[in-house]
C-alpha cells in the first residue's frame, strides 16, 4: 500500500516534503504532510532504506515540539538580574542586532585577553562539524557529558578494534543475539525505527534467539527468549565467565580467525610487551612445525602457536593467546557468579548455546564472496560499559566476539562508522589495522598544565570527560588550572541536566559572569542565560545528515517544510555571524573546510573571508561528498542518497590487516602518559591502561555499608535521547505506563524497607539525596532502583507538572569515579533508599 | 467487495507506542482521547517474570454491539466492515460507549476541543484538526479510511516500528493478514462475546 513520496495526496492545499527525523540525535528519513502551511503529519520516508518508513513515538511527536508555544520566538535579553532553578528571567524581546551586539561585546573582551575564560557546552548532534566553535574561539573546554554517559568506553575501543564508531550485531544473519545494557532493535541506540523492525524480522521470520543480560526488565528483555538479570556494572564479570568457559571448559574459539586475522598469536615478552625481532623490529609469532620464532609476516611460516611458553633472545615469551587464556584462569564461573549474581551454571548453559551458535569453520557466500559465517554475537553499549573500567568493559565484549572469529563477517558483530566517510581504514603498525580512537576531533597534545578544563590532555585515548569540570572548575589550583572561565555558551545543551553532581555543575553557572543560549524551547540550564539567540527547528531548517546508520550509508537532506513561524535564525548562520564579529570567521571557514569534508575537493573550498550560508556550506559539502553534479538543488530533489551498504562496505573492509586481540597500544599509551605526567608530581592511576581486561571491585562496589542498593537510569522507546517530556503528547503517553510513574524497585526489595507502591521515598548516595515515588515492579534485580529519564526534569515548562527525581544528580563526578583509561565514568550510584513518612 | 481487518503480531509488538502517537498525529485527538494504545502487562515473580504488549484499538466487529444500541444510526458497518460514527447524526447518548466490550470509544466532552494540549491556547496543528472533530458525540478508531481511500494505510500500522501491525483484506487468502492467519492463527479478544472481531491477534 505503500506510494511514492510525492504522489500520496491529490486533496488541494497538501503536499509532502521529505526530510529528516532531529527528534533524536540519528535523524531518520521522514516525510511530512503540510497542508495549508500547517505541519499536520510526519511519518517515515518509505523510500528511505534506513528506516523503512517507520517511525518512533517521538518522531510522531516532532510535530508538537514544532508548535510548542514556549519555543523562542525572538531574541531575548534577560531582565531578572536573580537567576536559579524555577527563576522566571523575565525575558524581553530585543532585536538580533542587539543581541548580537551585547554577545559581541561581552565575548570580544574575553578573546582579547584570556580565551580560556570562555566555557562552550555544544551539543547539537547532527551539526557536529559546528562543535568546534569553541576551539576556534580558542578555548579548548567541553563542557558537557553529552555521548559521554554511553559512548565514551565505546566509541575508542570500536575505533581500536576496526576502526569502527559504533558497533551492532548482524541483524539479516545472526541466529544467537546476546545484548548486554543496550536497547537496540527495542528501545535507545542506533535508529530505532529501523532496527526494530529487522530485529523483530530476524526473531519471528527466521528464529533468532535473543537472551537479554541486565537488571531491569526493559523493552528487550520483555521480548527475549531469556532474560538474564545480572547486579549493575557486573556484565564484564558475567562474560569473563562465559569466555573461561569457551576457552577453558569447552575449547571453542575460532583458531584460524586468531592466527590469521588478528594479533593473538603475536608473542609478547615478559615485560608484557609484543617480542621484537632484534634487527627488524617486526613483533615475533612461534611457529610450531618449524620449533622457532619468526617476524609475524616471514614467508616461512607454517602454523602459528597460540599457546605455549617459548624462549626467545633469552626470555621466556608466550603468545598473546596464551596470556589471556592464564588470565581467563583467575574467571571461572563459579567466582564471577558471585560478583554478578547470575548462577554459574547460567553462565555455562549462555556460553555453550553461543559457541555452539557460531558455527565456527563455517561459511557463507554474501554478493558472491565467500565470508567466515559466525551467526552468534554479543551486542553491547551504556548499560554495560559506562563505568568506573569501562575501557576494561569494552575490551571484554570485543574479546568475546574475537574469540569465535565473528569481527565484521556475516552473522557476527559489525562496526558502524560514524558517517558515510565509512571505516577508517589505514595500516598500523606489524600488520595490523591502525587504532583510530580520535573520530570526533583530533587528539589534545599531552600539555601541563593542562589547557582544558576537562583534562582531555591527560587522556591520549579517552573522549572529552566532560564530566571532570564539576571537578576541576571547582578545585582549579589542585588540577593546576590558571583560568577562571567567566562566560558560557550554551548551544543545544542542558548540562545542568545532563551532567552528574548537579550541585557542583549549578556552582560553576553561578560563577558565570554571561551566558549566551542557541536554542530552540526553554531547558533546566538556558534558563540561566543572559541572552537567548533562537534557532530554528528542524522543520524550518537545513542539514545534510547521516550519523551511525546501522544498516545504510549516505545522506539525506533535513529542509524547510514550512517558512520559520518565528523571528529565529539558523544555528550555524548565527554561529558564523558571531565569528565574524568576533574575528574569526577565518577560522570558522577552515573548521568546515575539514569539518565538512570540502578538502577532498579544493573547489568546494570556503574563503576566510565570507559569511558563507548554512545551504551555502551544506551545498558545498554534498558536491564534495558526491560529486559537482550533486550539490543542494540534487537533494532538495531527490531527498536523500541512502542506500544499504555493500557486502565489500560492511564484511571485513579492511582485508588482511589484523585486528587487536591483545590491547599493547593501551599498554604503551599508558606508559607515555606516566612518562609525561611523572615529572610534574601529578598523582594519576595507569592501572586500566592495561593490554588484557580482568575483573577487579571499584569504588561503586566498595561503598559503605548503608548504601546497600544500586540505582541506574535508563531510556525506553518513546522516550529515546533528549527532546521529550515537554512534548505534551510524550508527556501524556508515560504517564499512562508503569515504567515512568514512580522509582522502579522490587516489591521484596521494598517491603524489606516498608516501603509500599506508591510511597514517597528518598533515595541518597554520596554525591546528593532525591525524592521520589517508590514503584513496586518484579521486574527488577533485587539489589537495584530504576530510574527512567521520563521522570527527571524540573524545567520551568508548562507541561512539566510533576516533582523531578533527578537521577544524574546521584552520580560523583569526581576522578574515584572515573576511568583513567577512556574518561568514561561511573553512571550506576550506591544508595540508600528509605520511606519518607507522613 | 473488500473486508478490512488488522492482523497484530504480539511476538513482533516491541510495546514503543510509535502507534498510539502516530494516531494521535493523524486523527488530531484532544487530551486523553487515545484510538489506539498499547497495553503492558508484567507477569510472574522474580526472576521468572512476563511483560506483554497488546495494542488495543476499535476491532470494528462485524457482530458490533454498539451498532445495535445506537438509537439514531450514527454507529453503522460499512460493507467493507469498517464500523464508523457519523459526527453529524451522533447524539452523545453514550449507548454504545457503555456496550462496547472493549471499552475502545471515547466521548468528546463539551469544551474539549477549546483546551489545547499546552496550556495556553490551541497550536496551529490544532486548530486545523479540532476542526474535523466535534464535541458531544462519540469517537473512535476509523481505521484510517481516508488515508486507505487514498491508497495509504492506516496512521499506526504505517507507523508499526516492528512490523506488528498487519492492515488488508481478510476475504483475500492472497493477502499478508489472510497468510498470517493461516499461518499463525490469530485470536480475536472477548471472543465469548460473539462480537467476531475484525483485528486479529497473533500470540505464538
Amino acid at each position: 500500500m505503500q506510494t511514492s513520496v510525492r504522489s500520496t495526496s491529490s486533496q488541494a492545499g497538501e503536499r509532502w516534503i521529505q526530510s529528516v527525523c532531529k527528534m533524536c540525535l540519528h535523524g531518520c528519513g521522514i516525510r511530512v504532510r503540510v497542508k495549508d502551511g500547517v505541519v499536520v503529519k510526519i511519518e517515515g520516508d518509505p523510500t528511505n532504506p534506513d528506516n523503512l518508513g517507520k517511525l518512533c513515538a517521538k518522531g510522531q511527536a516532532g510535530i508538537m515540539r514544532h508548535y510548542d508555544p514556549s519555543r523562542f520566538r525572538s531574541p531575548l535579553k534577560r531582565t531578572n538580574p536573580q537567576k536559579g532553578p524555577g527563576v522566571d528571567p523575565r525575558w524581553q524581546e530585543i532585536s538580533w542586532d542587539e543581541a548580537l551586539d551585547i554577545v559581541t561585546e561581552k565575548l570580544k573582551k574575553i578573546r582579547e585577553t584570556d580565551p580560556r575564560k570562555f566555557i562552550a557546552s555544544i551539543g547539537d548532534f547532527q551539526r557536529i562539524f559546528n562543535w568546534g566553535w569553541g576551539a576556534v574561539f580558542g578555548s579548548p573546554h567541553f563542557f558537557t557529558t553529552v555521548g559521554q554517559y554511553c559512548g565514551a568506553a565505546y566509541h575508542p575501543i570500536n575505533g581500536m578494534v576496526d576502526a569502527s564508531f559504533a558497533a551492532i550485531n548482524d541483524y539479516e544473519y545472526c541466529n544467537y543475539w546476546i545484548q548486554i545494557g543496550c536497547g537496540d532493535g527495542f528501545s535507545s541506540h542506533l535508529h530505532l525505527a529501523g532496527s526494530a523492525k529487522r530485529m523483530a524480522d530476524a526473531r519471528v521470520n527466521r528464529g533468532m534467539k535473543v537472551v537479554i543480560v541486565e537488571p531491569r526488565l526493559s523493552q528487550g528483555a520483555a521480548k527475549a527468549d531469556e532474560w538474564i538479570p545480572i547486579r549493575p556494572a557486573t556484565d564484564r564479570a558475567f562474560v569473563l565467565g562465559m569466555m573461561h568457559v569457551l576457552v577453558h571448559e569447552l575449547g571453542v574459539y575460532d583458531r584460524q580467525f586468531l592466527k590469521h586475522h588478528t594479533n593473538a598469536p603475536y608473542l609478547v615478552g615478559p615485560d608484557g610487551y609484543i617480542a621484537r625481532d632484534k634487527a627488524s623490529g617486526k613483533a615475533l609469532i612461534w611457529d610450531p612445525l618449524d620449533d622457532e620464532a619468526k617476524t609475524f609476516d616471514e614467508a616461512t611460516i607454517r602454523d602459528f602457536a597460540l599457546e605455549g611458553s617459548y624462549a626467545v633472545d633469552g626470555f621466556t615469551c608466550r603468545p598473546a593467546f596464551q596470556v589471556f587464556k592464564t588470565m581467563l584462569e583467575e574467571h571461572p564461573p563459579e567466582r564471577m557468579s558471585q560478583i554478578c549474581t547470575v548462577p554459574a551454571e547460567t553462565i555455562r548453559r549462555i556460553a555453550k548455546e553461543f559457541g555452539e551458535a557460531a558455527r565456527i569453520g563455517s561459511t557463507i557466500v554474501v554478493d558472491g564472496v565467500e565470508l567466515p559465517y559466525r551467526p552468534a554475537a554479543v551486542n553491547f553499549y551504556r548499560g554495560a560499559l559506562s563505568h568506573k573500567d569501562g575501557g576494561l568493559d569494552n575490551m571484554t565484549y570485543k574479546l568475546i566476539n574475537i574469540l569465535v572469529g565473528n569481527i565484521d563477517v556475516p552473522g557476527g558483530h559489525l562496526g558502524v562508522p560514524l558517517d558515510p566517510r565509512g571505516f577508517w581504514i589505514a595500516p598500523g603498525e606489524d600488520g595490523m589495522l591502525k587504532p583510530q580512537v580520535h573520530m570526533l576531533h583530533p587528539p589534545f597534545p599531552f600539555s601541563f598544565p593542562p589547557n582544558s578544563s576537562q583534562l582531555l590532555e591527560y587522556f591520549p585515548i579517552g573522549m572529552d570527560a566532560g564530566h571532570l569540570n564539576a571537578e576541576t572548575l571547582l578545585n582549579p589550583q589542585k588540577y593546576h588550572i590558571d583560568f577562571e572561565p567567566e562566560a558560557m555558551l550554551l548551544y543545544h545543551s542542558n548540562p545542568l541536566w545532563n551532567m552528574p553532581s548537579t550541585r557542583k555543575i549549578q556552582k560553576i553557572f553561578e560563577k558565570m559572569k554571561f551566558i549566551v543560549a542557541i536554542d530552540v524551547v526553554p531547558n533546566e540550564s538556558n534558563e540561566w542565560a543572559d541572552i537567548i539567540l533562537p534557532d530554528h527547528t528542524y522543520l524550518e531548517s537545513t542539514c545534510l545528515v547521516s550519523l551511525e546508520p546501522p544498516v545504510v550509508t549516505d545522506d539525506a537532506l533535513r529542509q524547510p517544510v514550512v517558512p520559520p513561524m518565528h523571528n529565529t535564525r539558523d544555528a550555524t548562520d548565527i554561529l558564523t555571524e558571531l565569528a565574524d564579529r568576533l574575528g574569526f570567521l577565518g577560522g570558522w571557514n577552515d573548521l568546515h573546510n575539514f569539518a565538512l569534508g570540502l578538502v577532498n575537493d579544493p573547489e568546494q573550498l570556503l574563503g576566510p573571508d565570507k559569511r558563507y550560508t548554512m545551504e551555502e556550506r551544506m551545498d558545498r559539502m554534498a558536491k564534495a561528498r558526491y560529486g559537482g553534479d550533486c550539490g543542494l538543488a540534487w537533494f532538495k530533489e531527490h531527498g536523500h542518497r541512502v542506500r544499504r551498504k555493500t557486502a565489500q562496505e560492511q564484511y571485513m573492509p579492511y582485508g588482511k590487516l589484523r585486528i587487536p586481540f591483545y590491547f599493547e597500544f593501551v599498554k604503551k599509551m599508558g606508559a607515555e602518559l606516566r612518562q609525561n605526567l611523572e615529572p610534574h608530581g601529578v598523582q594519576w592511576d595507569y592501572s586500566s591502561y592495561v593490554p588484557l581486561p580482568f575483573w577487579r571491585s571499584s569504588p561503586l562496589h566498595d561503598a559503605a555499608p548503608r548504601y546497600d542498593l544500586y540505582a541506574i537510569g535508563f531510556k525506553s522507546p518513546e522516550l529515546n535521547f533528549e527532546e521529550n517530556v515537554t512534548i505534551p503528547w510524550v508527556y501524556e503517553l508515560i504517564h499512562k505506563l508503569p515504567s515512568h510513574m514512580g522509582v522502579l524497585i522490587n516489591p521484596a526489595t521494598a517491603r524489606a524497607r516498608g516501603i509500599e507502591d506508591g510511597d514517597l521515598i528518598a533515595i541518597e548516595s554520596v554525591e546528593d539525596e532525591i525524592l521520589g515515588v517508590a514503584r513496586l515492579t518484579e521486574g527488577m534485580h533485587p539489589e537495584t532502583v530504576a530510574i527512567s529519564n521520563g521522570i527527571t526534569r524540573w524545567v520551568n515548562h508548562p507541561t512539566i507538572k510533576y516533582r523531578a527525581t533527578h537521577f544524574n544528580a546521584l552520580l560523583p563526578s569526581s576522578l574515584e569515579h572515573t576511568d583513567y583509561f577512556t574518561g568514561a565514568f561511573e553512571t550506576t550510584a550506591r544508595v540508600a533508599v528509605r520511606k519518607i513518612e507522613g | 467487495m473488500p473486508r478490512l481487518g488488522m492482523v497484530i503480531d504480539l511476538k513482533r509488538c516491541i510495546g514503543c507506542q510509535a502507534c498510539t502517537l502516530a494516531c494521535k498525529a493523524e486523527q488530531g485527538t484532544p487530551k486523553g482521547v487515545f484510538y489506539t494504545r498499547v497495553l503492558e502487562k508484567e507477569e510472574g515473580t522474580y526472576p521468572n517474570v512476563k511483560k506483554t504488549f497488546v495494542p488495543v484499538l476499535c476491532n470494528h466487529c462485524q457482530n458490533a454491539p454498539c451498532e445495535r444500541v445506537c438509537p439514531t444510526g450514527a454507529t453503522s458497518k460499512r460493507p467493507d466492515g469498517v464500523v464508523l460514527v457519523d459526527h453529524n447524526v451522533c447524539i452523545g447518548c453514550r449507548a454504545c460507549y457503555a456496550a462496547c466490550p472493549y471499552n475502545n470509544r471515547f466521548f468528546l466532552a463539551k469544551g474539549i476541543l477549546s483546551q489545547g494540549y499546552f496550556d495556553n491556547g490551541l497550536t496551529p496543528f490544532e486548530r486545523m484538526k479540532y476542526g474535523e472533530l466535534q464535541e458531544g458525540v462519540v469517537a473512535k478508531c476509523t481505521f484510517c479510511v481516508e488515508r486507505v481511500e487514498q491508497g495509504l494505510e492506516p496512521s499506526c500500522v504505517n507507523t508499526c516500528t516492528a512490523g506488528a501491525r498487519v492492515f488488508g483484506d481478510l476475504d483475500d487468502a492472497d493477502s499478508e493478514v489472510s497468510r498470517l492467519l493461516r499461518q499463525r492463527k490469530g485470536v480475536q479478544l472477548l471472543s465469548e462475546c460473539d462480537t467476531d472481531p475484525s483485528v486479529y491477534y497473533l500470540w505464538g
